[in-house]
This record gives structure tokens, sequence and C-alpha cells, in this order.
């Protein structure tokens, strides 16, 4: 035993037994994430089940199964719940029914004992619709260009899969109305009206400039008639078709097409349509914006911030890093203040990342933006433009929260490099400022990206100072669109890690949000693992490129 | 007593009409120093050391560990400022110019004084790139004369024909002494007038000590050399003048020959017959 102890092993097994559990940890957290958010998507057979209550009352439930628990018999007991004496567990289901309109919850919990069949009927079909959430039932009727056929899900799925796409094309047509002409003429006379209070507030506005502001706007407001028309007009040609489901009361509804955006028969569906399927949803969950408070539709413009935002920082905080590295490093002289300083940076890295939030509320946004709007555009008060919680300034506030961790890897980085290659270009008539931008930046490079690596990990995962200076539940616009200048990092923005918390805590449909929040983190996950790979990249070609001396 | 014409590889080495060190005429100084006294924060590393460095020849500096050969050598090109509690007093001429002037730019003097390190310090790139990174500095562009100069010093540090064919390949995937040379090959592309070698071979092999010290030989048809070494062999066989250094004091200073077989002073023929150091 002892000479067991003397030979090192404990040792050995005690550090690969730490890293073994933190390898767990991590790669049991990440499976779970990627189970439960990717499950979400594959489509779910859907189950009518009858139902007779204890009072007698017999009731159909149309639904997919969402979770199955057991509950404890006595607890059921207590609440009043006949159940057989020997029992101890209960299995009970949460399905999720839909047709929020007509029932109070869309989410339902059924007792197992008191379901009496449960089948899958090829012809349930599953409506997914912009508002109310999804739609369960058998299809009956179809009415085209006011000609009603009757039918069931299977013979009506090809006509009314071609109307929806009808509808959805038409959708496209308004929407791209919409994002472009509708929009950027409001951007153009939101333009001419802060234009003209600018002409006031400097005394300028005389008649003959009026007049030609009138003109512009006269000529923008006959242009969006135009377009307001096309809108209209597509708008009444969606609403023309509608379909006729019965629903699990027995009663039949009417739909129309314009509230539809997808039909699907999950329990017609082989198992590659139902892997194509998956991979629509995927794909639509990550490229489609967000809809009925955040809790249906996908999260385009939470991935899009997010990235945006870490990019915006990174850029910012690059080069203020690498300078005071640099700095820190190559000029200050070694004393006392150098130290000082030095400690004082890693230490910032401890400050709580709120405090970072507080701070750029009030000096970001309150006093440096509050000075940009006074300063440039006087025209626009009293509404802000950098006055108010923005991307730039969200990137600015992790900037200077991720400061610490690149100053202190590229002073790492610095410092690796030998003192001979700088003597061995200073020897060459080299100035101290050439040997840096010749020698010592580039192979202190991969230093650099690796604190730049470390920098977006932790810009991309933090969302509490963001909540204060610039994150927002639904942003209406992008801060990247085809208005001049077409960069607008005064907006607000969404952002990933915001959107679990409000789809997780803040949502009214507890039920609906939760794979949504594991579907979101897994991609906020992804988009991190992505960046970092795309730095790891880089680095490590640098790396190569910039293999140091060995010795 | 070391029997000098043993220690020297005769095939290379010339005799040479010994010359009077201590009264050289300035056309034939590169150097002139005078009455230098070198601190390190309190500590005294050299004092009093006056001297004239012959152009056109190889001379050593010999002496014990932390005699002060090294540091009176990076004084020549003013290396010592880099660091930073370092204090210099009195003069060193470089063509009747004090190089501690305020008005000397000490890039220009490290153009004029290249110098090469006890280990080889190539820069991660290219093996072309390394040789022209002086000539780039200085800002030449046109691609003929890169290639005419790399050729040349390549060829000047005896490498040419090693790496003729890999030129653009990484100078880290050079042996050691390859790496030596190619060091050299660099400090000779930008033409300096004096080459200031800092025990160039102390982190070699034998054979390619050979190598280098052949080269020297061959450098000093065209540039002053001045080399460090704590080899004596080595300051036999290369060098035309040796300066004995001993605690930061030049102790001895004259033609090999008589330094190495008559020595003036008792230290000098101490260290020299190993008693110490």
């Amino acid at each position: 035993m002892g000479n067991w102890y003397k030979s090192g092993s404990p040792w050995i097994w005690l550090t690969s037994g730490a890293v073994s559990v933190s390898l767990i940890a991590v790669l049991g957290l990440l499976s779970l994430i990627a189970w439960r958010g990717l499950t979400y998507f594959w489509p779910a057979t859907i189950y009518q089940f009858e139902l007779r209550l204890p009072n007698g009352v017999v009731e159909q439930v149309i639904g997919e199964i969402y979770e199955i628990d057991s509950i404890p018999a006595q607890r059921l007991r207590d609440n009043g719940t006949h159940v057989a004496a020997d029992v101890e567990e209960v299995e009970s289901l949460l399905v999720k029914t839909g047709n929020r309109e007509f029932v109070e919850l869309d989410f339902r919990w059924l007792l197992a004992p008191t379901i009496v069949t449960k089948q899958a009927h090829q012809d349930l079909a599953m409506l997914e619709r912009d508002k109310n959430g999804n739609f369960y039932g058998y299809i009956e009727g179809l009415s085209v260009n006011n000609e009603l056929q009757k039918g069931n899900s299977t013979s009506l799925k090809a006509p009314l899969l071609a109307a929806i796409s009808r509808v959805n094309d038409l959708k496209d047509q308004a929407a791209e109305l919409q994002s472009s002409a509708i929009s950027s003429i409001n951007y153009q006379l939101e333009k001419l009206r802060l234009k003209q209070r600018r002409f006031e507030i400097d005394n300028e506005l005389t008649d003959a400039v009026l007049a030609d502001l009138d003109a512009q706007r006269l000529a923008l407001n006959n242009q969006y008639f135009v377009h307001e028309k096309a809108l209209f007009t597509i708008r009444d040609k969606m609403v023309r078709d509608f379909v006729i489901v019965r629903d699990m009361r027995g009663e039949q509804v009417t739909l129309n097409l314009s509230s539809l955006l997808s039909l699907h028969l999950p329990n017609q569906m082989s198992w590659l349509e139902k892997v194509s399927h998956w991979f629509g949803a995927m794909a639509s969950f990550v490229v489609d914006d967000p809809r009925e408070a955040n809790t249906e539709g996908g999260v385009f413009p939470a991935i899009f911030g997010t990235i945006f935002m870490v990019m915006l920082m990174a850029v910012i905080v690059t080069p203020f890093g690498v300078v005071a590295a640099i700095y820190l490093h190559e000029y200050a002289k070694k004393g006392a203040i150098t130290k000082f300083v030095r400690i004082a940076v890693i230490n910032l890295a401890g400050v709580p990342s709120v405090v970072y939030g507080v701070f750029g509320l009030g000096f970001f946004v309150y006093i440096l933006g509050g000075s940009i709007d006074e300063l440039f555009y006087p025209e626009a008060s009293p509404s802000p433009v950098f006055g108010s919680p923005g991307v730039l300034w969200s990137a600015l506030t992790l900037a200077i929260l991720t400061l610490p961790v690149v100053i202190v890897s590229t002073e790492e980085g610095l410092s690796r490099i030998p003192m001979s290659l700088r003597q061995g270009s200073l020897a060459l008539g080299a100035t101290k400022s050439e040997t840096l931008w010749k020698i010592i930046i580039p192979m202190a490079s991969p230093a650099i990206m690796t604190g730049l690596i470390l920098a977006v990990a932790r810009a991309a995962g933090e969302v509490a100072p963001l909540m204060l200076v610039g994150v927002v539940k639904m942003a209406p616009s992008l801060p990247i669109d085809g208005n001049f200048p077409f960069i607008h990092v005064d907006r607000k923005f969404m952002h990933l890690g915001f959107h679990i918390y409000d789809v997780g805590f803040q949502s009214p449909n507890v039920e609906a949000a939760r794979p949504l929040v594991f579907a979101s983190s897994f991609l906020l996950v992804t988009v991190i693992v992505g960046l970092n790979m795309t730095a790891i990249g880089i680095r490590n070609y640098l790396r190569e490129k910039y293999r140091s001396l060995e010795h | 007593m070391i029997n000098i014409e043993s220690l020297k590889l005769n095939e290379f080495e010339q005799e040479k009409p010994s010359i009077d060190l201590a009264n050289l005429s300035d056309s034939e100084t590169a150097f002139v120093i005078d009455d230098l006294n070198l601190f390190y924060g309190d500590k005294k590393a050299l004092s009093n050391v006056s001297m004239r460095i012959p152009k056109g020849q190889v001379t050593a500096f010999i002496g014990p560990s932390g005699c002060g050969k090294s540091t009176l050598l990076r004084c020549l090109n003013r290396m010592n400022d880099l660091i930073d509690d370092c204090r210099i007093e009195g003069d060193i001429l470089l063509e009747q110019q004090n190089i501690f002037d305020r008005k000397v730019d000490v890039a220009t003097l490290r153009r004029k004084v290249g110098m090469v390190f006890q280990r080889p310090n190539p820069f991660p790139k290219s093996i072309y790139e390394n040789v022209v990174y002086g000539l780039r500095l200085q800002g030449v562009k046109d691609r003929r004369r890169l290639d005419k100069a790399v050729e040349e010093s390549l060829r000047g540090a005896a490498l040419w024909e090693e790496v003729k064919d890999r030129l653009h390949d990484n100078a880290l995937g050079l042996s050691g002494g390859q790496q030596q040379r190619l060091v050299i090959a660099r400090a000779i592309a930008i033409e300096p007038e004096v080459l200031l070698l800092d025990e160039p071979t102390s982190a070699l092999d034998p054979i390619s000590t050979l190598v280098i010290e052949e080269l020297i030989t061959e450098l000093k048809k065209k540039f002053t050399v001045v080399i460090v070494t704590h080899n004596m062999q080595q300051a036999a066989r290369v060098s035309d003048n040796t300066a004995f250094m001993y605690m930061g004091e030049l102790i001895e200073y004259s033609d090999t020959n008589t330094l190495f077989t008559t020595p003036a002073k008792k230290k000098t023929e101490d260290y020299i017959t190993g008693r110490y150091g």
C-alpha cells in the first residue's frame, strides 16, 4: 500500500478521474440539450383518445403525447379522484391538444385508467397556424375558389397542399412588399420629417425648402398608396380559400387558409418522410421569425443578433486589448505602477457581469449616447437615437467585460517570444516599432486569437448585462437591412441567451415553451462552438505559420 | 603554454605583418574605444576600457565568464540600450563619430554594425524572407535586387549550395549550424562595415563550428570582424588580434600570436594556460 502510494498511481487516478468527471458532465449536458432540443422537431404521432371520466362522461381528445409521468395514487385520492385500492402509482400522459381558441389550455394531463381507447387514425391532421398554435382534427372539406369539395384528409391532401402553397406564395409577396418597398418608404418619410425638424431647429425652414420637402413627401405618399393597394389586393386573394376540419369535440370548424402555414399527416408519414420533415422543421426554426410571443416559429433574429453583436464586440475588443497588452509588455517600464495596472486589469475579469451592464447603461447609453444625440441628432428629440439601449452599446459593454481576457492572453503570447528574436531584428537596423509590426505581432497572433476565442465564448453566453444595454424580447427589425446606411448599430436586437430566458420563464405557455428552451439552448451552444471553431481554426493556421523557436 | 602554430588551421590562416595596435592611424581603425565605463544599476561591469579595433581584421575578446567581453561587444552597436538600468560613460568612435552622440540614429548605426548572437535566431519566416529582412526595412522592393542580395549573402555565408532549392521553406527547418550561417547571411545582406559575433559557435556541434570558423576568415576580407569567444583555441585559430578581459577590465590587448605565445601580463598567462577561467 505504501509503495503503491509512493509510485504516484493514486495521483494519476485522481487526476484522470477529475478529467473524466468533467468530460462526463459536459457531454451529458450537451447530449441532454441536444436530445430534448432536437426531438422536438420530430413529427409526433397524433392519437385520438376516448376517455371515460369518473363521472361517467365520455370524451374524445386528439393530440400529441408530450410527456409520460407517474403520479402517486395517494395524491390523486387526496384530490378526490377515484383510484383502485391496490394501485400505488398511476400513469399520466401530458397531451398537446392544440385548438387553443376552443379549449382553456392547449395541454392536458390524461390519467391512464380513464383512457378507454387510443388510436392513431390515418386521417388525423396537424395544421400549423400563424395564430393560436396548431390545430388537430380530421379534414372534411376544402373550398378553393368558391368551389367546395368534400372528402377526407387523404383525398384532400393534394389540393389542400396546393392551396396552402398558393397562400404561402402570396404571403411571401406581401412580406417582400412590406419589408422592402413599404418599409423603405416609411424610412424615407421619417428621414424627411427629421430633415424638416433639422431646418426648423437651424431656423432655415424657408417656404421654398418647405415646398420642396412637401413635394418629396407627396411623391413618397403616392408611391406608398400604390404599394398599399397592391398589398391589399394580395391580402384579398389570400383569404379566398378555406378548409373545414372536424375537431375533437366533433364540431366542424372553418379555418381560413390565410392563417395556415402547413399541413402534416404524421400518422401517414413513412420513416423517410419523417426524417425530411425533421430537417425541414429544424431549418425553419433557424431561418424563420418568431411568432406568438416567441413561443412558436423560429429564432432567426436572435441568432442574427447574437452573432452580429459578438462580431461587433470582437472588432472592438481586439485592437484595444492588443494595443493595451503591447504597451504594458513592450513599452511600459517594469515598475510598481505597471504591476498595479496589470493586477487591476486581471481583477476586472472578476467583476460581476451585471455591474458592467449598469456601467454600460450609465456611461455608454446615457452619457455617451445622450451626448451624441444632443450633438448630432437634435432633430430626433425627444425620441433618442443613440441615447437608448442598442447593439453598439451592448457590444461596447461586452468589449469592456472581455478586455482583460484579451490583454492577459496577448501579454502571455508576447512574453513567450524569445528575446533573441527581438534583438535579431533590432540588430538588423529595425526600429522598435518595425520589430513590433514585422516580428512580434505576427508571432503573437496565435495568442491574440486565443484571447479572442475566450472573449467570444464569454461574450456569446453573457445575458445579464445585455438586458440593461440593448436586448429586447422582440425586435421589429434586424441591425442590418436594405435602408441606407445598411448597418444600424443604434437598434435594439434579439439574443439567443435572452430568448432562452424569455421563452422559458416569461412565457404565458410554459409547456409549449419548454422544448423551445432546449432547442434554443442547443442552438446557442452550436453558435458558440461554431464561432470558437472558426477562431481555433485560424489560430492553428497562424500557429503553424509562426512556429516559435524550439528553445 | 599553448603552441599557437599547432592550433591554427594553417591552410586558411596566413601570417600578417603585425601592426601596432596602440598607434593605429584613423584610416586603419574601425572603432576607437576611449575610457569606457559601464554600470548595470550600481554594479560596474566595464571599467576604463580603452582600445582601438583595426579595420579589416578579426579581433577576438576572450576571458572568463562574466568578465564583460559580451557587454563590451554589445556596446559597439548599442544593444545595451535595451537594458533599462544600464549606464555608460566614455566614448566609442566609429569613423570619428561618437556612437553615443544624440545625433546618431541607433537604427543607422546598427545597419553599419551588424551582429550575430550566441544562439541562432532566424525569424519564423522563409529562408528568403530572413535574408531580405534588413533590405526590406530599408525599403528595397526591386525583386531582382533582392534575389541578387539573397544569392550573394547566402554564398558569402557558405550556405547557398545547401539551400538554393528551398529558399521559400521555413528557416526553422534548418539545422543549428545552417541557422547560424543563415543569421550571418542575414547580417551581411545589408552590407555592414563591421560584424560583431557574440560566441557564434557556442551552441553548435564541432563540424558546424569548423564551418563557421572557416567562414570568419572569409568574412574578414570584406568586413571588420569582432568576435567574443570563451574558446581560446578558437580565438587563436581565427583572430588577428586578441583582447583578454578580466573582471570588467582590459588586461592585455595585442596581436594574437604575441598574446598566446609571450603574454605580457601574469593574469593573461594564467588564463591561457588554464589556471583559472
